[in-house]
């Protein structure tokens, strides 16, 4: 299995993943990247920026059971996650998801797949920042049906 | 459950209260009104351009209270004995809190007196500070308790907006919640996590094995409420559970030194 998982502090670059997928092999068809941003509005109309809480050592296990889950599915070439933690503002990117397959269709539903999956199963938390104070944000009964989709 | 201002062909009716005992009517409705900070304090020090608005909403709140058959097409006209408007100016949610109390002795109740009191007192305050703030919002304009008449008294549970609200959250929250010493014997070390933290006002417990009637989660969930009322919070539906990092329900066992984090539904992504 080539799966990578990173949780981390400090911001990382939009193409994060691609170079590394690719790097010394020419069998792979099909690159699926989805990338999930900050948003500056969401249950409050203005969100200044909003901090994210995780479960370290949980949070990276989630995310490799994800992958491997993934990879038992579809006939994938490699995966790799990685989600920041902590402080950001709007426009950062929170996470970024990317899955190599010999064909696009199985990377496609993989990287959908992972990310219902850790919408409504690795433990993050996100606190927004609003004008009229901080408020932890609530779940959303669509990521959990999306997640049943599978 | 009848509503009472529409007759049997559902058009709208006006309660004949001829024969109604008069009775002692109290009511007491709240709301808010949620602004910017520094509009808040414009208000706070009086430098806003209208001038003195607690005064001016409290006069219009009272007015409003009077003439509240004039508003509402199905109330009766009452002649009020007692109107009271009380604003509490609270910084740290910046907001201003809004209560009215009103009273009579009469044949019909008073809660829409309160309730159009609060609104428009709102609304004033609005009014007094739109110029320097158009984003203000009025929100959970609510009746807190009545005395008197058929139906009987009304109290609200809790604190009504305070639920529905976004969860606001401190730097951290400081605990009230007390926790026994850390345990010599075998022991369950138990984190609480995000909102649920904050919330509980705690990080973490130890809970001794010996205090757990079953070796369980469940047993572990009721250990923890005894020591404590909050921490029946654990046992919402909503409220999730891992043992040594996998997630887990109420039969999951638990042994010494295990790892029992308990949190809310996640929102990463």
């Amino acid at each position: 299995m080539n799966i990578g998982v990173n949780v981390q502090l400090a911001p990382f670059d939009m193409a994060y993943g691609y170079d590394d997928l690719l790097a010394e092999r020419t069998d792979v068809g099909a690159v699926v990247s989805f990338t999930g941003l900050v948003r500056d509005f969401n249950e409050s109309p203005e969100v200044t920026g909003l901090t994210l809480e995780h479960y370290p050592g949980m949070t990276e296990r989630t995310l490799e059971d994800i992958g491997e889950q993934a990879w038992q599915r579809w006939s994938l070439q490699g995966v790799r996650i990685i989600h920041r933690i902590g402080y950001m503002a709007p426009g950062d990117p929170i996470v970024r998801v990317s899955v190599a397959s010999a064909h696009r269709r199985d990377a496609f539903e993989a990287c959908d797949f992972i990310m219902d999956y850790l919408k409504t199963q690795a433990p993050f938390w996100k606190k927004e920042h609003a004008q009229q104070g901080d408020y932890w944000v609530k779940e959303r009964d669509t990521d959990q049906y999306d997640a049943l989709r599978w | 459950m009848q509503l009472t201002h529409l007759n049997v062909r559902g058009e709208a009716n006006m309660v004949d209260v001829g024969d109604k005992q008069a009775t002692r009517r109290e009511a007491v409705a709240t709301g808010r009104i949620v602004m910017q900070p520094q509009t808040l304090k414009l208000l706070v020090d009086g430098a806003l351009p209208k001038g003195d608005v607690i005064a001016t909403a409290r006069i219009a709140g009272i007015q409003a209270a009077k003439r509240t058959h004039e508003l509402i097409p199905l109330c009766h006209s009452l002649s009020l004995s007692k109107v009271a408007l009380d604003f509490d100016i609270d910084e740290q949610n910046g907001c201003v809190h809004v209560e009215a109390m009103c009273r009579l002795s009469g044949q019909t109740g008073v809660e829409m007196e309160a309730l159009t009191a609060v609104s428009v007192a709102c609304l004033t305050l609005y009014d007094m500070c739109k110029a320097v703030d158009k984003s203000m919002r009025i929100d959970a304009v609510q009746l807190e308790s009545k005395q008197g008449g058929k139906s009987g008294d009304y109290q609200r549970d809790g604190n009504g907006y305070e639920t529905t609200s976004p969860i606001v959250t401190g730097a951290g929250a400081a605990g009230e919640v007390r926790i026994g010493e850390r345990c010599v014997s075998p022991c369950v070390r138990v984190k609480f996590l995000a909102e649920l933290r904050e919330r509980l006002g705690e990080n973490e417990a130890t809970i001794s094995l010996d205090e757990m009637e079953s070796r369980d989660v469940g047993g572990l969930k009721a250990a923890l409420a005894r020591r404590s009322e909050v921490f029946s919070a654990l046992s919402d539906r909503r409220t999730l559970c891992a043992v040594n990092q996998v997630m887990a329900n109420d039969n999951a066992p638990v042994t010494d030194d295990d790892e029992v984090a308990f949190f809310p539904p996640v929102t990463g992504g």
